[in-house]
């Protein structure tokens, strides 16, 4: 049985730091958290691994003529324990007497190059995602929310923004990793822009 | 702004915390010392002795004190402090403990070569893919049954040599051993500790054999640590270390005779679908992975049981299940279909919880956990719980053999064949009866007779894990409420047994 729902919601701040001659610095804080009580420990038919997530990310980018741009991010996620459904668990060689789960916490790097003019943008990434420590997925075996899951992606992101209203998209494929699938992921976003 | 930055920080760092909320078993003062266990009556074990120890007199005994004194306590590390504190809550829990972890850790399915065929788990090469063993339900409700009788026969011969010798604790002989875990009046020779270490690692070594290294640290473990805490001096753990190892080597002459190397005999597959056609089922059971995976264990229903004999396992066997298109099999299928179509968050969490699928100890290792976490909490001396375990594990183990008897003997199919889905791994043996239903139902059962004041926790909980496996998809309604029946009646039989061995 798949599930469907809401997963998570996150809110974020982000700070300008330093900028000069074409380069720019900004600081990113970032909460995420799950929004409805969904089941956790079905991998891979979870819709969220059910963890908080408190992220700290810096991000630096360059100016370069005509539009281009350069931008690197690095961050670091914070990650709770999450309450699994069962009263015990095997991580590793050790069996958990417990329904807590210590989810490892993770980085995530990206390197991107793009185009930007007014608000339309048309992007090349590549990002590495990788948690601190974890066990792997068992020959044979469902995944679990203690694994050591990496994995690094390309993609193609794009932006359309006339006016308020506008879209964008993003397609992204997993060129290498462990504990994760092989995906290749679709997404589309319907954008407005306040005026603040 | 700058407060509110503070703020979220600080709730989310302590959010973020990662420490576990484990169980912490502390060492304990048992509520009664059962000082004649020593006439208890075992399950396999007969005939095993003990040399008289030296008397606390002699020369050779003292001199073991003395190392005790001076060697042993005085240099003492914290890994082995903490060593103390874990063993000193209890050898048979410990053991149980590390029995069901390696339940869990070899709870793995064979995976299918690029040929589509699913190789064999070897016991001469029990590291090879696939690893050896496949601890499913059965091996495991086996393996931790042959654990528990092994340690409840090898305490009841160490209570009848303890009181027989009645050679004091080394802290009684001198007092100015302090020993680091309660005490209590207990002859120390042979060392209880030593003999459960030695049974049980005799028993976990043969259903085990790729642990032989890890059983082996934890056994130099477990019987170092008596010497660490000043509770037994060397020679009481010798003799603890032989005795356990006779009872264990008779224990294990049962368990290489009682059919289980013949329990995967594939060959009688063909007729079991026969008979099953016979019977009037015009779907019989068929694997659902891909490729097509054997069935697991065609054969356990053969193996030998331990609280009835097989004429009396075959009359107790449960009634033909609903056949497709009757008023009760749609019945069934119609509470499945709702299911399937809107499955609770409360049901899919019920169904989750009791899943005890690949990577877990299994539902009897679960009822294991349960019953040695209510002896503790009830302070039951080792010989006590080694009995109370192995009633739990003899029951859990004939529920299995029963179970598995009345699953072939059936053939019946999974509701999956019928297009429904699964919010949890789908076993690959047929359907009817439930396993879960049987072994928590006998297990329940027992564990309700030895904990008379729980008897309605356990009852509710055999229920839940009972009706997981409908609220899982992957049980018609009947598999569990007759397995359950079944499990009930299984269990009666080890009570009875119970009630006649003189540990009353």
């Amino acid at each position: 049985m798949g599930q469907q729902g809401l997963q998570d919601a996150s809110l974020w701040l982000k700070a300008k730091g330093y900028s000069a001659h074409g380069l720019t610095l900004h600081g990113v804080l970032g909460v995420s958290a799950p929004v409805s009580n969904y089941v956790p420990d079905f991998m891979p038919m979870s819709i969220g691994i059910g963890s908080k997530a408190f992220v700290t990310r810096g991000i630096i980018s360059y100016d370069l003529p005509k539009h281009i741009y350069l931008n690197s991010s690095i961050a670091y996620q914070m990650r709770s324990k999450v309450q699994a459904d069962r009263d015990g668990y095997l991580a590793g060689d050790r069996f958990y007497n417990t329904s807590e789960v210590a989810v490892p916490d993770a980085f995530d790097a990206a390197l991107r190059v793009g185009y930007l003019k007014k608000d339309n943008q048309l992007e090349l990434f590549a990002e590495h995602f990788s948690c601190v420590g974890g066990d792997h997925i068992r020959r044979n075996d469902m995944p679990f929310m203690t694994n050591d899951m990496t994995m690094t992606s390309v993609g193609v992101y794009g932006k359309y923004q006339p006016k308020h209203l506008g879209v964008n998209a993003r397609v992204a494929y997993v060129v290498d990793g462990r504990n994760v699938g092989q995906s290749l992921s679709l997404s589309v976003g319907l954008l407005y822009l306040f005026k603040l | 702004m700058r407060f509110l930055y503070t703020f979220l920080v600080f709730v989310l760092l302590a959010s973020c915390s990662k420490e576990l909320d484990l169980e912490v078993d502390r060492p304990y003062v048992p509520s009664n010392l059962d000082v004649s266990a020593g006439a208890w009556k075992t399950f396999v074990s007969s005939d095993v002795s003990v040399a008289a120890p030296r008397l606390v007199t002699d020369a050779a005994y003292l001199k073991e004190i003395d190392s005790l004194k001076k060697v042993v306590i005085p240099s003492l590390t914290a890994a082995q402090k903490t060593a103390i504190q874990y063993w000193g809550a209890g050898a048979v829990l410990r053991w149980n403990e590390i029995g069901r972890e390696l339940a869990a850790r070899y709870n793995q399915p064979p995976a299918a070569n690029a040929a589509g065929i699913y190789p064999v788990p070897n016991p001469a090469d029990p590291l090879a893919d696939p690893r050896f063993p496949f601890a499913n339900p059965p091996y495991t409700a086996r393996a931790l049954a042959y654990l528990s009788v092994a340690q409840y026969d090898a305490l009841v011969a160490a209570w009848k040599f303890k009181y027989q010798y009645n050679r004091k604790a080394p802290y009684e002989v001198d007092a100015s051993i302090k020993p680091l875990l309660p005490v209590s009046t207990l002859p120390a020779y042979p060392s209880e500790d030593a003999v459960v270490a030695q049974a049980s690692y005799v028993i976990l070594l043969a259903m085990f054999p790729g642990e032989g290294p890890f059983l082996a640290g934890k056994l130099a473990e477990a019987k170092n640590v008596r010497l660490w805490a000043g509770m037994n001096v060397g020679s009481d753990v010798a003799a603890g270390t032989s005795l356990g190892a006779a009872v264990a080597a008779q224990v294990m002459s049962r368990a290489r005779a009682d059919g289980m190397s013949a329990a995967n005999n594939q060959a009688i597959v063909p007729g079991l679908i026969a008979n099953s056609k016979a019977l009037g089922f015009v779907k019989p059971w068929v694997s659902q992975e891909i490729p097509a995976r054997p069935p697991m264990l065609p054969n356990y229903g053969t193996v030998k049981t331990w609280n009835f004999d097989r004429p009396t396992m075959i009359s107790i066997r449960p009634t033909m299940p609903y056949l497709e298109g009757s008023a009760e099999f749609k019945k069934d299928m119609a509470e499945l279909e709702a299911i399937n179509k809107n499955q609770t968050r409360a049901q899919a969490a019920i169904a989750n919880y009791w899943a005890d699928g690949p990577g877990s100890y299994t539902p009897p290792g679960h009822w294991h956990r349960y019953a040695s976490k209510a002896g503790v909490e009830a302070k039951f001396s080792e010989v006590r719980m080694a009995r109370m375990l192995a009633y739990v594990g003899t029951a859990l183990m004939d529920a299995g053999i029963a179970c598995w008897d009345t699953k072939y003997y059936y053939y019946s199919p999974r509701p999956q064949q019928f297009g429904l889905k699964t919010s949890v791994g789908l076993p690959n043996f047929p359907s009817y009866t439930s396993g879960h239903s049987t072994f928590s139902f006998a297990a329940s059962t027992v564990l309700s007779s030895f904990f008379p004041a729980k008897a309605s926790l356990f009852n509710s909980y055999a229920q839940e894990a009972s009706e997981s496996r409908v609220f899982g998809l992957i049980h018609f309604r009947v598999d569990c409420s007759m397995g359950g029946k079944h499990g009930k009646v299984i269990g009666d039989y080890a009570v009875k047994r119970a009630q006649a061995d003189g540990g009353q």
